[in-house]
């Protein structure tokens, strides 16, 4: 029971904090130094691992699909496999899982390190508010910077994979090109560049809040860490799941 | 200038504040002392609507704060500077930085006027060139003293200090003490949070004395170090003590007695 007390309070901070985003959100151009400065941090400081990311999951689905369409002599759809995988579905899930881990641990850590050494209550006491000073602009950065990592996972992702069927499957560049972007429909572009945007808000304010609350010393500033990474990725992967429904059953 | 009111704070059911009722008056230094554990940083975080009690009242110049909204509670906090325990400097922020950091309307003023604010404030802490220094790179003492420049550049009409030479040697203190003298002598109302005696008697006009959430005594320097209340005498004898164990060491060895 004090469990179960303790998890709907953490909600209720939660709802609390998502409100204090939407009624401050116009201070957004009060702060667009620490917003640009964030994504900065977001983007280019991740974006060797998006990279490296997107570039081996296409190669790896490559060879794992390019091996079974060879039994049925239709190694020519692995153009098609591998568009449609990485931007509805791959290149969003791994840039999220990444950043999940990278921006996630990052803010938790260091709204978390701020909160312990009094600089949180210095804000407040000067009559500063941290959800405008801190957890905007992160947000509103992740948001902007989400995005644009996920299209370089997919184009990474899906060159890696035209370069595999190329030189294993001899799999023409230019018929590769052609096939992947045709296969690709609205809906799938739709999918694939609005998941970003949820797991970007997810994401950052999640971990924001678990920073924002952080007490019990360094340990707890650990294990804060340590939830934020855990809780965001599940996040991700279970928005994931209510988006991949929608498309094979809504839309 | 700030009132309690029969204040009771509450934390996970521990008393923390016990019927606290208390007066700060304007232009003098008022000094909360107590041994560790007693209350009294909650009673900054009370002024500053940090915490909200559990019952009574806090009056700011007579405006009840704990019925303020946030955006009400922002214009009075913008009255008021604070010196944390641990200085609350901002890592990432270069001194200068720290000190412009909550200045008003600095976006009205040019680079040079805000060059020469923060050379201004280096000068009164005795900090001049460390502008681009990064708090990492600063002793205890010399963080302690642009937390204070960073505190006076927003004008206040009130300061806080928490516990302001706990954890430095004694001539980082001494200086630390000097810089809040220098406030009192310009006017500036001051409350100082201490559990070190010495620097309350020093510094103090008031002395407000805090056992168990509870104040036991308040009144001048005299008055206090008079008082009959049983605390007070017990808590202020070890000053009388200290002095005799240095007098008789100093006797003992043949030194020259720095007091």
């Amino acid at each position: 029971m004090p469990r179960l007390i303790n998890i709907v309070g953490e909600l209720q901070g939660f709802t609390v904090l998502i409100r204090d985003i939407f009624v401050n959100i116009g201070s957004i151009k009060d702060n667009w130094q620490e917003t640009i400065q964030e994504m900065y941090l977001i983007g280019s400081k991740a974006f060797l691992i998006i990279f490296l990311g997107g570039l081996f999951t296409g190669v790896i689905l490559a060879i794992e699909t390019g091996h079974q369409l060879k039994l049925f002599g239709a190694t020519s759809l692995i153009s098609r496999t591998m568009s449609l995988g990485m931007v509805r579905e791959l290149g969003p899930i791994i840039t999220g899982l990444l950043l999940a881990a990278r921006t996630g641990a990052k803010n938790t850590s260091e709204l978390g390190a701020m909160q312990l050494s009094d600089q949180i209550d210095a804000l407040k006491a000067f009559g500063a508010n941290p959800i405008q000073k801190l957890v905007i602009p992160r947000t509103v950065a992740a948001l902007l910077i989400f995005l644009p990592l996920t299209l370089i996972a997919d184009i990474t992702g899906i060159l890696g994979g035209m370069l595999v069927a190329n030189q294993t499957f001899h799999v023409d560049f230019s018929s590769f090109w052609k096939t992947a972007i045709g296969a690709l429909k609205m809906k799938d572009l739709f999918v694939g560049f609005l998941k970003p945007f949820f797991f970007a808000f997810f994401i950052s304010t999640i971990s924001c809040y678990l920073g924002l609350t952080t007490k019990g010393g360094t340990s707890g500033l650990g294990k804060n860490t340590i939830n934020a990474v855990v809780l965001t990725s599940v996040i991700v992967l279970i928005i994931d799941f209510i988006f991949t429904k929608i498309v094979w059953e809504v839309l | 200038m700030i009132s309690f009111k029969n204040i009771t704070l509450l934390l996970s059911d521990k008393i923390i504040l016990d019927n606290v009722s208390l007066n700060i008056e304007r232009n003098i230094t008022s000094v909360i002392v107590g041994p560790s554990g007693a209350g009294k940083s909650s009673i900054l975080k009370i002024i500053l609507a940090l915490w909200k009690p559990d019952y009574g009242e806090v009056l700011f110049d007579g405006i009840n704060i704990n019925k303020l909204t946030e955006e009400e509670l922002t214009r009075i906090r913008k009255n008021i500077g604070i010196v944390f325990q641990n200085n609350a400097l901002f890592d990432s922020l270069t001194v200068a930085e720290n000190i412009l950091y909550f200045l008003p309307d600095k976006k009205k003023l040019s680079d040079i006027e805000l060059k020469y604010k923060v050379e201004e404030l280096l000068s009164f802490v005795n900090l001049e060139g460390t502008e681009n220094f990064f708090p990492e790179e600063l002793s205890g003492g010399m963080k302690k003293r642009v937390a204070i420049a960073r505190a006076l550049a927003i004008d206040p009409k009130v300061i806080l200090f928490d516990e302001p030479t706990t954890g430095l040697d004694p001539i980082n203190a001494e200086s630390i003490l000097h810089l809040i003298s220098k406030l009192k002598k310009s006017g500036t109302t001051s409350i100082l949070v201490t559990h070190i005696l010495n620097d309350a008697i020093t510094i103090g006009d008031k002395l407000i004395v805090i056992n168990n959430g509870r104040i036991v005594e308040s009144g001048t320097v005299d008055e206090i170090l008079q008082s009959s209340n049983n605390f007070v005498q017990k808590f202020f004898y070890q000053i009388n003590r200290g002095n005799y164990l240095l007098d008789s060491y100093t006797n003992q060895y043949g030194l020259v007695n720095v007091k």
